[in-house]
Protein backbone atom coordinates (compact mmCIF):
# COMPACT_ATOMS: atom_id res chain seq x y z
CA UNK A 1 0.00 0.00 0.00
CA UNK A 2 2.71 2.05 0.95
CA UNK A 3 4.36 1.86 -2.81
CA UNK A 4 0.61 2.52 -4.14
CA UNK A 5 0.66 5.61 -2.69
CA UNK A 6 4.51 6.78 -3.48
CA UNK A 7 3.28 6.47 -6.97
CA UNK A 8 0.43 7.93 -6.17
CA UNK A 9 1.99 11.22 -4.83
CA UNK A 10 4.86 11.43 -6.96
CA UNK A 11 2.60 12.73 -9.99
CA UNK A 12 1.71 15.63 -7.82
CA UNK A 13 5.09 16.59 -6.59
CA UNK A 14 8.30 14.69 -7.05
CA UNK A 15 7.57 13.88 -10.55
CA UNK A 16 4.83 16.31 -11.43
CA UNK A 17 4.78 16.08 -15.39
CA UNK A 18 4.61 20.07 -16.03
CA UNK A 19 6.00 21.57 -12.99
CA UNK A 20 9.21 18.94 -12.81
CA UNK A 21 9.43 16.56 -15.90
CA UNK A 22 8.10 20.10 -17.70
CA UNK A 23 6.55 17.59 -20.51
CA UNK A 24 3.37 18.02 -22.36
CA UNK A 25 3.73 22.15 -22.61
CA UNK A 26 1.75 22.62 -25.90
CA UNK A 27 -1.99 22.14 -23.99
CA UNK A 28 -0.20 23.86 -20.73
CA UNK A 29 0.54 27.01 -22.57
CA UNK A 30 -2.22 27.17 -25.13
CA UNK A 31 -5.06 26.31 -23.19
CA UNK A 32 -4.41 28.05 -20.16
CA UNK A 33 -6.25 31.42 -20.52
CA UNK A 34 -9.14 30.48 -18.58
CA UNK A 35 -9.90 27.95 -15.50
CA UNK A 36 -12.75 26.13 -17.10
CA UNK A 37 -10.22 25.36 -20.30
CA UNK A 38 -7.48 24.31 -18.17
CA UNK A 39 -9.77 22.12 -16.07
CA UNK A 40 -11.57 20.67 -18.97
CA UNK A 41 -8.17 20.10 -20.48
CA UNK A 42 -6.44 18.48 -17.39
CA UNK A 43 -9.75 15.83 -16.78
CA UNK A 44 -9.49 15.01 -20.67
CA UNK A 45 -5.88 14.03 -20.85
CA UNK A 46 -5.96 12.48 -17.48
CA UNK A 47 -9.19 10.65 -18.93
CA UNK A 48 -6.21 9.36 -22.06
CA UNK A 49 -3.73 8.40 -19.67
CA UNK A 50 -6.10 5.91 -17.60
CA UNK A 51 -7.25 4.41 -20.78
CA UNK A 52 -3.79 4.18 -22.21
CA UNK A 53 -2.24 3.22 -19.06
CA UNK A 54 -4.95 0.05 -18.49
CA UNK A 55 -4.57 -0.99 -22.34
CA UNK A 56 -0.42 -0.53 -22.56
CA UNK A 57 -0.31 -2.73 -18.97
CA UNK A 58 -2.11 -5.46 -20.06
CA UNK A 59 -1.22 -5.64 -23.71
CA UNK A 60 2.32 -5.21 -23.19
CA UNK A 61 3.36 -8.69 -22.88
CA UNK A 62 1.69 -9.29 -25.98
CA UNK A 63 3.43 -6.39 -27.74
CA UNK A 64 6.69 -7.29 -29.68
CA UNK A 65 9.32 -4.49 -28.76
CA UNK A 66 10.08 -3.71 -32.54
CA UNK A 67 6.39 -2.35 -32.90
CA UNK A 68 6.17 -1.12 -29.03
CA UNK A 69 5.70 2.28 -30.07
CA UNK A 70 3.02 2.63 -33.00
CA UNK A 71 1.10 0.25 -30.97
CA UNK A 72 1.27 2.78 -27.97
CA UNK A 73 0.30 5.94 -29.91
CA UNK A 74 -2.45 3.71 -32.03
CA UNK A 75 -3.77 2.94 -28.34
CA UNK A 76 -3.37 6.86 -27.28
CA UNK A 77 -5.01 8.11 -30.49
CA UNK A 78 -8.09 5.60 -30.15
CA UNK A 79 -8.53 6.96 -26.61
CA UNK A 80 -8.27 10.70 -27.35
CA UNK A 81 -10.62 10.07 -30.02
CA UNK A 82 -13.29 8.59 -27.89
CA UNK A 83 -12.88 12.04 -25.43
CA UNK A 84 -12.91 14.27 -28.47
CA UNK A 85 -16.29 12.69 -29.41
CA UNK A 86 -17.62 12.59 -25.61
CA UNK A 87 -16.84 16.15 -25.54
CA UNK A 88 -18.91 16.88 -28.54
CA UNK A 89 -21.97 15.13 -27.57
CA UNK A 90 -21.84 16.53 -23.83
CA UNK A 91 -20.34 19.40 -23.78
CA UNK A 92 -20.34 21.46 -26.73
CA UNK A 93 -19.55 24.95 -24.97
CA UNK A 94 -16.62 23.18 -24.36
CA UNK A 95 -15.94 21.31 -27.29
CA UNK A 96 -16.09 25.56 -28.85
CA UNK A 97 -13.06 26.72 -26.02
CA UNK A 98 -10.83 23.45 -26.67
CA UNK A 99 -11.51 22.92 -30.29
CA UNK A 100 -8.46 21.87 -31.74
CA UNK A 101 -6.46 21.09 -28.62
CA UNK A 102 -8.19 18.14 -28.20
CA UNK A 103 -7.00 15.94 -31.00
CA UNK A 104 -3.39 17.04 -30.13
CA UNK A 105 -3.27 15.36 -26.83
CA UNK A 106 -2.18 12.23 -28.99
CA UNK A 107 1.05 14.13 -29.16
CA UNK A 108 1.13 15.17 -25.71
CA UNK A 109 4.64 13.08 -24.88
CA UNK A 110 3.39 13.02 -21.44
CA UNK A 111 0.71 10.00 -22.17
CA UNK A 112 3.54 8.28 -24.39
CA UNK A 113 5.76 8.56 -21.66
CA UNK A 114 3.89 7.23 -19.11
CA UNK A 115 2.92 4.24 -21.31
CA UNK A 116 6.63 3.89 -22.10
CA UNK A 117 8.76 4.33 -18.93
CA UNK A 118 5.13 3.14 -16.60
CA UNK A 119 2.74 0.63 -17.71
CA UNK A 120 4.73 -1.39 -19.68
CA UNK A 121 6.58 -2.62 -17.25
CA UNK A 122 4.19 -2.32 -14.29
CA UNK A 123 0.95 -3.97 -13.15
CA UNK A 124 -2.30 -2.91 -13.93
CA UNK A 125 -3.03 -1.65 -10.45
CA UNK A 126 0.71 0.63 -9.97
CA UNK A 127 -0.34 1.26 -13.60
CA UNK A 128 -4.13 2.97 -12.95
CA UNK A 129 -2.35 5.38 -9.71
CA UNK A 130 0.23 5.93 -11.39
CA UNK A 131 -2.19 7.62 -14.07
CA UNK A 132 -4.75 9.34 -11.85
CA UNK A 133 -1.91 10.47 -10.22
CA UNK A 134 0.00 11.73 -13.02
CA UNK A 135 -3.53 12.68 -14.08
CA UNK A 136 -4.33 15.30 -11.55
CA UNK A 137 -1.07 16.11 -11.03
CA UNK A 138 -1.37 17.60 -14.84
CA UNK A 139 -4.90 19.07 -14.39
CA UNK A 140 -3.44 20.50 -10.96
CA UNK A 141 -0.67 22.49 -12.11
CA UNK A 142 -3.22 23.31 -15.37
CA UNK A 143 -5.15 24.78 -13.06
CA UNK A 144 -3.33 26.73 -11.17
CA UNK A 145 -2.15 28.30 -14.46
CA UNK A 146 -5.35 28.88 -15.99
CA UNK A 147 -6.53 30.59 -12.60
CA UNK A 148 -3.22 33.10 -12.60
CA UNK A 149 -3.71 33.97 -16.14
CA UNK A 150 -7.88 33.93 -16.14
CA UNK A 151 -7.51 36.68 -13.02
CA UNK A 152 -4.88 38.98 -14.22
CA UNK A 153 -5.09 38.65 -17.70
CA UNK A 154 -9.11 38.74 -17.93
CA UNK A 155 -10.28 39.76 -14.60
CA UNK A 156 -12.40 36.65 -14.27
CA UNK A 157 -12.09 33.55 -12.19
CA UNK A 158 -14.11 30.35 -13.60
CA UNK A 159 -15.78 32.89 -15.90
CA UNK A 160 -17.16 34.91 -13.13
CA UNK A 161 -16.16 38.68 -13.62
CA UNK A 162 -14.11 40.21 -11.09
CA UNK A 163 -14.10 43.84 -12.13
CA UNK A 164 -16.03 45.51 -14.84
CA UNK A 165 -16.54 44.15 -18.41
CA UNK A 166 -14.16 47.44 -19.18
CA UNK A 167 -11.90 47.70 -16.61
CA UNK A 168 -8.16 47.57 -17.86
CA UNK A 169 -6.33 43.87 -17.24
CA UNK A 170 -2.66 42.54 -17.44
CA UNK A 171 -3.61 41.63 -20.73
CA UNK A 172 -0.03 39.92 -21.41
CA UNK A 173 -1.33 37.05 -19.21
CA UNK A 174 -4.03 36.13 -21.77
CA UNK A 175 -1.79 36.63 -24.67
CA UNK A 176 0.76 33.49 -24.96
CA UNK A 177 3.71 34.96 -23.86
CA UNK A 178 2.00 35.47 -20.54
CA UNK A 179 1.80 31.73 -20.40
CA UNK A 180 5.75 31.73 -20.26
CA UNK A 181 5.72 34.12 -17.63
CA UNK A 182 2.97 32.28 -15.66
CA UNK A 183 4.66 29.02 -15.90
CA UNK A 184 7.83 29.96 -14.65
CA UNK A 185 6.63 32.13 -11.84
CA UNK A 186 4.34 29.04 -10.25
CA UNK A 187 7.46 26.79 -11.05
CA UNK A 188 9.75 29.20 -8.89
CA UNK A 189 6.85 29.41 -6.28
CA UNK A 190 6.44 25.68 -5.52
CA UNK A 191 10.18 25.52 -5.61
CA UNK A 192 10.84 27.54 -2.98
CA UNK A 193 7.67 25.90 -1.27
CA UNK A 194 8.66 22.70 -1.06
CA UNK A 195 12.21 23.46 -0.10
CA UNK A 196 10.92 25.20 2.69
CA UNK A 197 8.71 22.91 3.50
CA UNK A 198 11.83 20.39 3.18
CA UNK A 199 14.04 22.18 5.77
CA UNK A 200 11.58 22.06 7.82
CA UNK A 201 11.65 17.75 8.28
CA UNK B 1 5.74 -11.54 -39.12
CA UNK B 2 4.84 -11.33 -35.39
CA UNK B 3 4.93 -7.59 -34.68
CA UNK B 4 3.00 -7.33 -38.46
CA UNK B 5 0.25 -9.10 -37.12
CA UNK B 6 -0.01 -8.09 -33.67
CA UNK B 7 0.48 -4.30 -35.20
CA UNK B 8 -2.45 -5.31 -37.13
CA UNK B 9 -4.35 -6.50 -34.89
CA UNK B 10 -3.89 -3.48 -32.10
CA UNK B 11 -5.08 -1.66 -35.43
CA UNK B 12 -8.09 -3.19 -36.04
CA UNK B 13 -9.21 -3.36 -32.62
CA UNK B 14 -8.67 0.29 -32.31
CA UNK B 15 -10.91 0.79 -35.34
CA UNK B 16 -13.39 -1.48 -33.95
CA UNK B 17 -14.28 0.29 -30.41
CA UNK B 18 -13.69 3.75 -32.55
CA UNK B 19 -16.56 2.66 -35.06
CA UNK B 20 -19.04 2.09 -31.55
CA UNK B 21 -17.96 5.34 -29.99
CA UNK B 22 -19.17 7.23 -33.17
CA UNK B 23 -22.07 5.81 -33.79
CA UNK B 24 -23.10 5.75 -29.84
CA UNK B 25 -22.25 9.55 -30.33
CA UNK B 26 -23.31 10.66 -33.61
CA UNK B 27 -27.11 11.62 -32.44
CA UNK B 28 -25.98 13.67 -29.11
CA UNK B 29 -23.40 15.41 -31.16
CA UNK B 30 -25.97 16.61 -33.64
CA UNK B 31 -28.64 17.26 -31.05
CA UNK B 32 -25.96 19.24 -28.98
CA UNK B 33 -25.05 21.26 -32.31
CA UNK B 34 -29.01 22.24 -32.97
CA UNK B 35 -29.19 23.41 -29.34
CA UNK B 36 -26.18 25.37 -29.50
CA UNK B 37 -27.72 27.07 -32.33
CA UNK B 38 -31.28 27.34 -30.66
CA UNK B 39 -29.29 29.05 -27.96
CA UNK B 40 -27.34 31.63 -29.88
CA UNK B 41 -30.77 32.30 -31.63
CA UNK B 42 -32.56 32.69 -28.13
CA UNK B 43 -30.08 35.34 -27.04
CA UNK B 44 -30.43 37.45 -29.87
CA UNK B 45 -34.25 37.91 -29.96
CA UNK B 46 -35.95 39.64 -26.98
CA UNK B 47 -38.89 37.46 -27.40
CA UNK B 48 -40.51 34.31 -26.78
CA UNK B 49 -39.51 31.83 -29.83
CA UNK B 50 -42.57 29.00 -30.23
CA UNK B 51 -40.81 27.71 -33.77
CA UNK B 52 -38.04 28.11 -35.61
CA UNK B 53 -38.34 27.36 -39.43
CA UNK B 54 -34.88 26.87 -41.44
CA UNK B 55 -34.36 27.79 -44.62
CA UNK B 56 -31.52 27.00 -46.52
CA UNK B 57 -29.67 29.38 -49.69
CA UNK B 58 -27.30 28.62 -51.78
CA UNK B 59 -24.69 30.69 -49.96
CA UNK B 60 -26.09 30.41 -46.08
CA UNK B 61 -28.53 29.77 -43.83
CA UNK B 62 -31.66 31.23 -42.25
CA UNK B 63 -33.50 30.51 -39.41
CA UNK B 64 -37.07 32.18 -39.48
CA UNK B 65 -38.26 33.17 -35.57
CA UNK B 66 -42.21 32.66 -35.24
CA UNK B 67 -44.27 33.29 -31.93
CA UNK B 68 -47.67 31.55 -31.01
CA UNK B 69 -49.54 33.19 -33.22
CA UNK B 70 -47.22 31.94 -36.10
CA UNK B 71 -46.27 35.40 -36.87
CA UNK B 72 -42.96 35.87 -37.96
CA UNK B 73 -41.35 37.92 -35.22
CA UNK B 74 -37.32 37.74 -36.52
CA UNK B 75 -34.90 36.49 -39.11
CA UNK B 76 -31.40 35.52 -38.28
CA UNK B 77 -28.94 34.55 -40.83
CA UNK B 78 -25.16 32.86 -40.42
CA UNK B 79 -23.00 35.30 -42.42
CA UNK B 80 -18.89 35.05 -41.99
CA UNK B 81 -15.80 36.93 -42.90
CA UNK B 82 -11.77 36.08 -42.87
CA UNK B 83 -10.75 39.33 -42.34
CA UNK B 84 -10.64 39.04 -38.84
CA UNK B 85 -7.37 39.75 -37.00
CA UNK B 86 -6.61 35.75 -36.77
CA UNK B 87 -8.90 34.43 -39.47
CA UNK B 88 -12.26 33.53 -39.75
CA UNK B 89 -15.25 35.20 -37.56
CA UNK B 90 -18.71 33.89 -38.05
CA UNK B 91 -21.88 35.62 -36.19
CA UNK B 92 -25.34 35.35 -36.08
CA UNK B 93 -27.19 37.37 -37.22
CA UNK B 94 -30.80 39.21 -35.78
CA UNK B 95 -33.12 41.17 -37.17
CA UNK B 96 -36.76 42.10 -36.85
CA UNK B 97 -39.20 41.31 -39.86
CA UNK B 98 -38.61 44.98 -41.26
CA UNK B 99 -35.03 44.14 -41.53
CA UNK B 100 -33.96 46.43 -38.23
CA UNK B 101 -30.67 44.67 -36.65
CA UNK B 102 -32.02 42.94 -32.98
CA UNK B 103 -28.63 41.88 -32.19
CA UNK B 104 -25.91 39.37 -33.26
CA UNK B 105 -23.49 36.71 -31.90
CA UNK B 106 -20.22 35.72 -32.59
CA UNK B 107 -20.09 31.86 -33.41
CA UNK B 108 -16.53 31.60 -34.13
CA UNK B 109 -13.56 33.62 -34.23
CA UNK B 110 -9.39 33.46 -32.79
CA UNK B 111 -9.36 37.56 -31.96
CA UNK B 112 -7.05 38.35 -29.67
CA UNK B 113 -8.14 37.29 -25.79
CA UNK B 114 -8.53 41.14 -24.35
CA UNK B 115 -8.66 43.14 -27.48
CA UNK B 116 -10.39 41.44 -30.36
CA UNK B 117 -12.70 39.49 -28.47
CA UNK B 118 -14.61 42.13 -27.10
CA UNK B 119 -16.55 41.88 -30.52
CA UNK B 120 -18.62 39.88 -28.48
CA UNK B 121 -18.79 42.18 -25.77
CA UNK B 122 -22.21 43.84 -24.98
CA UNK B 123 -20.82 47.03 -25.09
CA UNK B 124 -19.55 47.11 -28.85
CA UNK B 125 -22.69 45.50 -29.32
CA UNK B 126 -25.19 47.91 -27.87
CA UNK B 127 -24.67 49.96 -30.92
CA UNK B 128 -25.81 47.58 -33.77
CA UNK B 129 -29.81 47.43 -32.52
CA UNK B 130 -32.03 49.49 -34.74
CA UNK B 131 -29.38 49.95 -37.85
CA UNK B 132 -30.67 48.78 -41.19
CA UNK B 133 -28.58 48.52 -44.75
CA UNK B 134 -29.89 51.91 -45.30
CA UNK B 135 -29.61 54.32 -42.36
CA UNK B 136 -25.88 53.59 -41.69
CA UNK B 137 -22.70 54.26 -43.17
CA UNK B 138 -21.43 50.56 -42.64
CA UNK B 139 -17.59 52.13 -42.07
CA UNK B 140 -16.19 52.20 -38.74
CA UNK B 141 -15.42 55.77 -37.47
CA UNK B 142 -11.80 55.73 -38.23
CA UNK B 143 -12.54 55.08 -41.66
CA UNK B 144 -15.14 57.91 -42.20
CA UNK B 145 -18.36 55.35 -41.03
CA UNK B 146 -20.86 55.24 -38.36
CA UNK B 147 -19.27 52.14 -35.88
CA UNK B 148 -17.76 52.92 -32.99
CA UNK B 149 -14.76 50.62 -32.99
CA UNK B 150 -12.90 49.45 -29.82
CA UNK B 151 -9.34 50.64 -29.39
CA UNK B 152 -6.77 48.53 -30.36
CA UNK B 153 -9.35 46.39 -31.95
CA UNK B 154 -10.17 48.26 -35.48
CA UNK B 155 -9.55 45.24 -37.93
CA UNK B 156 -11.67 42.85 -35.52
CA UNK B 157 -14.86 45.58 -35.24
CA UNK B 158 -14.05 46.02 -39.20
CA UNK B 159 -14.22 42.16 -39.91
CA UNK B 160 -17.55 42.72 -37.80
CA UNK B 161 -18.84 45.04 -39.51
CA UNK B 162 -18.51 43.79 -43.02
CA UNK B 163 -19.60 40.65 -42.05
CA UNK B 164 -22.97 42.42 -40.57
CA UNK B 165 -23.30 44.33 -44.25
CA UNK B 166 -23.18 40.91 -45.46
CA UNK B 167 -25.92 39.25 -43.27
CA UNK B 168 -28.23 42.31 -44.45
CA UNK B 169 -27.47 41.99 -48.06
CA UNK B 170 -28.73 38.39 -47.55
CA UNK B 171 -31.48 39.02 -45.59
CA UNK B 172 -32.48 41.90 -48.53
CA UNK B 173 -32.10 39.42 -51.19
CA UNK B 174 -33.62 36.04 -49.58
CA UNK B 175 -36.66 38.80 -48.50
CA UNK B 176 -37.34 41.40 -50.74
CA UNK B 177 -38.62 44.27 -48.29
CA UNK B 178 -41.45 45.73 -50.81
CA UNK B 179 -42.81 41.90 -49.73
CA UNK B 180 -42.13 41.81 -45.82
CA UNK B 181 -44.90 43.53 -44.06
Amino acid sequence: MNEALNIFTRGFVKENPVTKMLLGLCPVLAVTTSAVNGLGMGLATTFVLLGSNVVISLASKAIPNTVRIPSFILVIATFVTIVDLLIQAFSPELNQSLGIFIPLIVVNCMILGRAEAFASRNRLWYSIIDAIGMGLGFTFALLLLSIFREVLGSGTIFNIPLVGEDANTILVFALPPGAFAGLGLIIAGLNSLEKKMGGKK
Amino acid sequence: MRPIIILTIVGILSAALLAVVDDLTREPIAVAKEQMKRKAIEQIFPFAIDSLNTVKSEQTTFYEAYNKENEIQGIAVETSTDEGYSGTIEILLGVSPDQKILGYKVLFHRETPGLGDKIDKSKFKEQFKGRTLENTNWKVKKDGGDIDEITAATISCRAVANAVVEGLEFINEQYPKSSAE
